[in-house]
């Protein structure tokens, strides 16, 4: 159902601000509007968000130290009282965990430098001289570099240069003097041969010696860093508080954000928003529990303003909200698919999988984590759909009698209950598109309720009712003759029931038009859309084939290990039955999740196009009232 | 060539074709994972989710490969079964093509599609959700492949 919404505008002193936005955001419940488009935001917003910014990085920074939550470990329940006081506690946490990145980066660079210089003095190993006394006097000119081999005859046969060469190899490092007078010879013929200028690095003592102080520092620096990571493991115990911090600085963002769109005077402030209609109350005692100087009044939207869609549905229905919000949310004008979507969720997920086995499994799986994670959002709507969905498989793997792949029918002889589909595939073809048939004149049965909702009877007549009647005629014509024991009469109302739903469409679809031609042209078209209606039923084959997936995927690994285990050698017997249960395990976990995502996903799609494509208005906004958005906590509220 | 080598060249098509699709769509998928994941780790889950999705074609075309071998007698160790005739041999290899060919060609799309998603994901990190969806109806096309090519082994 979707909830009615409703504008909201209070006007109050601008003493009692923090304290209302306060109040508000306690009982999550008005969305704000921006009344201001100034985009420079305040300067307490700006030092929120960098506060938090800091605070994210300081908790990735010790990330890979801290203690891992497991996967099933619920969000940390916190009162509000309790996140705010560890906000100074926090902050000074993170401003260590800075202080240690930065030293940690700093050692990190300078152990590269470090390694950089050692390799940049090998080829001067050789060069016995105490690197700062090599330089150019008064009168000499000294280039120091590195050349390549098959040039040094060439540096040797000038005879204005001296050259001394150290060690060998195919660059060697030289040492060239001459006359301060022929320096500009000297650096005309480097760049004629293979030469690279050597500037040493501001160390005493020969190179050999440089390179083992260089040794000595980064040999210093790793014990440093080893110290280091100690300190982040020491501030990682404390990542709780850091998380703590950063929610109640989120929770503070998030006010202060609401606070910039409001409009002031020099005393007052007008803060203009979205409540659902039932929840008015909720909010002027909020306010009213703050001041009593204030005006609060409610009224509808206007024609040009839209509403944020919210939907509200009772407990069984509404984890199926979060597979209608993948789709979109519904236009606020619309209708709330998610009741009518349910049932025929429940029973296809369920007929895709149909595996006894695989059905328990993700019941139970489902169940566990619900019970410990206790998740929200999403993820826990997807999860509880999971959960139904499990019950459905399990009900239909019953029913085709099938067990981890196993058939029942070989152990028990009352299986399958209904049929076997891999023998039988004409039958479940047939009980698919039957489904498909009842799944889509539903649709269209929707589509009437949504019309006469919005008071457009002549849409429920001559759009939905048309197609119900032709839907229905060609079953009613279509299915005895496959079936046989009916009523002849079943047979012969069909056809003129199909034929007088399409002569309506033929008459009123392009009843805007005048024109004769172009009105019957338009019939024309939208009866053309009986090939896209054959289309949809087909569709819904992917039941059957998504079900030989999971099931022949199963009997294969069955075989497989099955394999594995009836080895005749007693030694290769036992070692195939554990490698065997082993694997039979790991492959059928395997198959499991990947067809329950094929099944979770198909069924979406079964709904989107072929269901909702009949009757269901896309494009709601979300209602995204001032909150408690937290990340790593959940808030304990006191009442 | 007698009929049982055409029944397994049939069921070798099935599952290879429909495994070089799966194997370049699961392919494409990764490298954009790869890019994806490195600017925003938070995203590997999902990323993880539509890499995989173009997988499923290989697994039908296994799927119909067993089913032809076991139907075949090809899986019977010692023994292979009854010797098939040169026509019923013909008739496994055209019953393997529409997994074959559409799971190659769907797997490749669906892996493309699976890349574009990955790329929104990296802009719109909590549309994961229609992310997947766009690439599930390429998958729509493999899963009507594999089933057509399922009755047509079983009604050999």
């Amino acid at each position: 159902m979707i909830v009615a919404m409703k504008r909201m505008s209070l006007i109050a002193l601008k003493c009692d601000e923090a304290e209302i936005l306060k109040a508000l955001q306690d009982i999550e419940a008005v969305q704000v509007i921006r009344m201001t488009d100034e985009t420079a935001a305040s300067a307490e917003l700006d030092a929120l968000e960098q506060r938090g910014a800091r605070l994210t990085d300081s908790i990735d920074a010790v990330k890979p130290y801290a203690k891992k939550d497991g996967f099933l470990t619920p969000k940390r329940e916190e009162r509000l009282e309790d996140l705010r006081s560890k906000v100074d506690s926090g902050v000074s946490i993170s401003s260590e965990v800075e202080e240690l990145v930065r030293t940690k980066n700093a050692l990190k660079a300078e152990h590269e430098k470090n390694s950089e210089v050692i390799s940049s003095l090998y080829p001067w190993l050789y060069c016995p001289y105490q690197m700062q006394s090599i330089g150019s006097k008064k009168f000499v000119k000294v280039f120091a570099g590195l050349i390549a081999a098959k040039d040094l005859d060439r540096l040797k046969e000038q005879d204005y240069l001296s050259a001394e060469q150290f060690g060998g190899g195919s660059v060697i490092a030289v040492i060239v003097a001459c006359h301060i007078d022929d320096a500009k010879a000297a650096s005309t013929f480097f760049k004629t041969v293979d030469w690279a200028d050597y500037v040493f690095p501001k160390l005493d003592g020969t190179p050999l010696q440089a390179q083992d102080t260089l040794r000595e520092r980064n040999r210093e620096i790793e014990t440093e860093l080893a110290e280091l990571e100690e300190k982040f493991k020491t501030l990682a115990e404390q990542s709780n508080a850091l998380k703590d911090a950063s929610d109640a600085i989120r929770i503070e963002r998030d006010r202060a954000a609401a606070g910039t769109a409001l409009k002031r005077t020099k005393a007052a402030f007008v803060l203009e928003g979205w409540i659902r209609e039932d929840e008015k109350d909720k909010v002027e005692k909020a306010v009213a529990g703050v001041t009593d100087a204030y005006s609060f009044e409610v009224f509808d939207p206007t024609e040009d303003e839209i509403p944020p869609s919210v939907v509200q549905n009772n407990s069984f229905n509404r984890p199926f909200e979060a597979v209608q919000n993948l789709y979109s949310r519904p236009d606020p004008k619309g209708i709330d698919g998610t009741p009518y979507m349910t049932p025929f969720y429940i029973l296809l997920f369920g007929l895709m999988l149909s595996d006894s086995g695989y059905g328990l499994l993700l019941m139970i799986g489902s169940w566990l984590y619900i019970k410990f994670k206790k998740p929200t959002g999403m993820s826990g709507g997807v999860v509880r759909v999971l959960f139904w969905g499990g019950l459905s498989t399990i009900v239909w793997g019953v029913l085709v009698g099938t067990f981890f792949g196993l058939t029942l029918n070989d152990k028990i002889g009352i299986f399958p209950l209904l049929f076997n589909p891999m023998e039988d595939s004409m039958m479940m073809l047939g009980l698919c598109f039957g489904l498909g048939v009842i799944h889509i004149l539903f649709g269209y049965v929707m589509k009437m309720k949504v019309a006469f909702m919005q008071k457009d009877w002549q849409t429920a007549i001559f759009d939905a009712l048309p197609w119900i009647m032709i839907i229905l005629g060609l079953v009613l014509y279509l299915v005895p003759s496959l079936m046989g024991g009916l009523p002849p009469i079943v047979q012969t109302i069909g056809l003129p029931l199909a034929g007088l739903g399409a002569l309506i469409i033929l008459l009123f679809k392009g009843r805007g038009k005048k024109n004769p031609i172009k009105r019957t042209i338009s019939g024309l078209g939208e009866l053309y859309n009986v090939s896209s209606l054959l289309a949809d039923v087909l569709s819904y084959a992917r039941l059957f084939a998504l079900g030989i997936a999971t099931g022949v995927i199963a009997q294969v690994f069955n075989d497989l290990c099955g394999m594995l285990m009836g080895s005749s050698n007693p030694i290769m017997a036992v070692l195939g039955f554990i490698i065997g249960c082993v694997l039979l395990v790991g492959l059928h976990l395997f198959n499991v999740a990947i067809n329950t995502l094929g099944a979770f996903v198909h069924c979406a799609r079964l709904q989107y196009v072929e269901f909702y494509g009949k009757f269901y208005e896309a494009g709601g906004r979300e209602f995204l009232p001032l909150g408690y958005r937290t990340k790593y906590t959940n808030i304990q509220k006191n009442s | 060539m007698d009929g049982t080598a055409l029944a397994t060249l049939g069921a070798a098509l099935a599952a290879v074709l429909a495994g070089i699709g799966s194997a370049i769509g699961v392919g494409l998928g990764g490298q954009a994972s790869a890019g994806a994941v490195s600017e925003n780790p938070e995203l590997s889950g999902s990323c993880l989710v539509l890499q995989l999705l173009p997988g499923t074609q290989g697994i039908y075309g296994l799927l119909i490969a067993f089913v032809m071998a076991s139907k075949a007698g090809l899986l019977g160790g010692g023994d292979v079964g009854v010797a098939l005739s040169v026509a019923e041999g013909w008739h496994y290899i055209f019953a393997g093509l529409p997994i074959a060919l559409g799971g190659l060609l769907s797997a490749i799309y669906q892996g493309k599609v699976a890349v574009s998603a990955i790329n929104m994901l990296t802009k719109k990190p909590d549309q994961a959700g229609k992310g997947i969806l766009m690439a599930i109806m390429v998958e729509t096309y493999a899963v009507l492949s594999l089933l057509i090519s399922f009755l047509l082994v079983n009604g050999i």
